[in-house]
């Protein structure tokens, strides 16, 4: 069994904006939501990278207290977009309940602020400080929080997938949850990814030199993907997810068709767990192809991974060529807000929904001189009216893991 | 600590920590409250402070045949009497 999977709501919260109409205002303005690392009084003060990218606005939850005392930061995000999505798709409250909808969605390593005050106790003797442990914090801050929390907000009972895969966690949620209703094993899924803020992730990218530090007093100049000038990557936080349906029941019930996931390719380098591997990616980006049964030039735009480090732009670039040539256009949409760690993935395929539904594609934020390494690419440059109907959404984690999302534009998604 | 006492500091923890509305001694905690087992194990811990002590293993099995707000009177005034000081 084969069948078709659509897009039929989603929700971001993101470092440039949570409405869709404030996130294209931000894309179509050029505006970074990269801003100063916030102080978390502890690690922030040994912290090269002074960058971060930051949700700073106020979200109205309206969580009661029975949702939330399982909930740490991540899951606040997580919950909030799940929300959204079920409020969009008009689904009836007896199909959420039935066992045919699940949930695919995770985090990078949960929640790390309820985590810290967990560890927070190995350093002290006194017997209060042990019992400080909640009852509920393994609830709060282990890796599926994200996914169990919506299932229980929303008393959703089909499968739960909690793909943990740093960078790739989104990317694999959405693409795991395609194959469980392609396949019949469900007939809709939620999908993506939520991160919350986090120093130690800066600490540990800053650790490997991988984090941009030469921007700290002009924190919208940064992270500059394929610019020559890129000196790494931003850290962030927010979360995406999408509602997957079966094309047909989706019709019936006259939902709204955003766009149609056609593909999913995803595979593991098979060797060291940090540095991007051209033949891993290449291999990936034809694994989608082959999946949604394409070829290389019916793709008009390449929302790349992007993260704006030394050597990750310049093998992502000989893969995209490898496959596509200079045909598709290119953008790196991390440049507008960080890297949003386990939400990335989604997030990115919404922004590339929002432009599609809004005939433009944004261009590289703070790409003003390309690493010639990089220019055999069909960079976005400029805010480009396109008229895209099958976009391209990549990404790469530690671990070697590689995915890539093809989606077709929701007014192709009924021929 | 006299039962008036402790009926006073116990429904403040259930109004201000688990958000009871209007809680009655005979309510059913959960049918009328929500009160699920993750509660049960917070509120242990909140007697445990408010007593100053670690309640043992045994003791606090005892605690989930708590029904109502009179049940968890019972269940203190038997704990404080099992630790005299």
């Amino acid at each position: 069994m084969k069948r078709r999977v659509v897009i039929t709501a989603c929700s971001a919260i993101t470092p440039i904006g949570y409405k869709p109409s404030d996130i294209i205002d931000s894309l179509l303005q050029g505006r970074s939501g990269v801003k100063p690392l916030r102080d978390d009084g502890l690690l922030t003060q040994h912290i090269h990278s002074r960058v971060f990218g930051t949700v700073d606005y106020p979200i109205d939850y309206g969580f009661t207290r029975k949702d939330t005392k399982t909930m740490g930061p991540v899951a606040f995000y997580a919950c909030q977009v799940a929300k959204d999505v079920l409020a969009a798709s008009g689904l009836e409250q007896e199909f959420i309940t039935s066992g045919r909808l699940g949930v695919s969605f995770s985090s990078t390593h949960g929640s790390p602020t309820v985590q810290r005050n967990i560890y927070k106790t190995f350093f002290s003797k006194l017997p209060s400080e042990f019992s400080s442990i909640g009852a509920v914090d393994y609830l709060k801050s282990m890796v599926h929080t994200t996914a169990v929390n919506i299932t229980r907000m929303f008393g959703i009972t089909g499968r739960v997938i909690a793909s943990s895969t740093a960078c790739t966690t989104s990317s694999q949620s959405i693409g795991f949850g395609y194959e469980m209703v392609k396949y019949g094993m469900q007939d809709a899924m939620i999908c993506g990814g939520a991160d919350e803020y986090d120093t130690t992730t800066v600490a540990v990218f800053d650790n490997l030199l991988a984090c941009s530090v030469a921007y700290n007093d002009r924190p919208e100049c940064t992270p500059r993907p394929f610019d020559i000038k890129r000196d790494g990557l931003v850290v962030g936080e927010g979360a995406g997810a999408v509602l997957l349906e079966e094309y047909e029941s989706a019709k019936r019930r006259g939902a709204t068709i955003l766009g149609e996931v056609i593909g999913f390719g995803c595979n593991n380098n098979g060797g060291d767990l940090i540095l991007p591997n051209l033949e891993g990616i290449t291999t990936t980006l034809r694994l989608a192809l082959k999946d949604a049964d394409i070829r290389p030039e019916d793709v008009d735009f390449v929302s790349a991974h992007a993260t704006a480090t030394k050597m990750g732009d310049v093998i992502e670039a000989q893969a995209i060529d490898a496959v596509y040539g200079g045909k598709p256009l290119v953008t790196g949409l991390k440049s507008y807000m960080g890297h949003t760690m386990g939400s990335c993935g989604a997030i990115e395929m919404i922004l590339t929904l929002y432009m599609m539904e809004q005939g433009f594609i944004a261009p590289t934020l703070n790409l003003e001189s390309v690493d010639e390494r990089c220019s055999m690419l069909n960079h976005v440059r400029t805010i480009t009216k396109a008229q895209t109907r099958i976009a391209a959404i990549q990404n790469f984690a530690f671990g070697g893991v590689n995915t890539c999302l093809l989606i077709a534009n929701g007014r192709n998604a009924g021929v | 600590m006299n039962r008036d006492e402790l009926q006073e500091k116990i429904i403040t923890i259930l109004e201000d920590d688990f958000e009871f509305a209007h809680p009655g001694l005979t309510d059913n905690l959960r049918d009328d409250h929500g009160f699920d087992s993750i509660d049960a194990i917070e509120l242990l811990a909140k007697i445990e402070t408010m007593l100053g002590f670690q309640l043992a293993r045994a003791e606090k099995e005892k605690a989930m045949s708590i029904r109502t707000i009179n049940d968890i009177l019972d269940y203190i005034e038997a704990i404080q009497a099992a630790h005299p000081s």
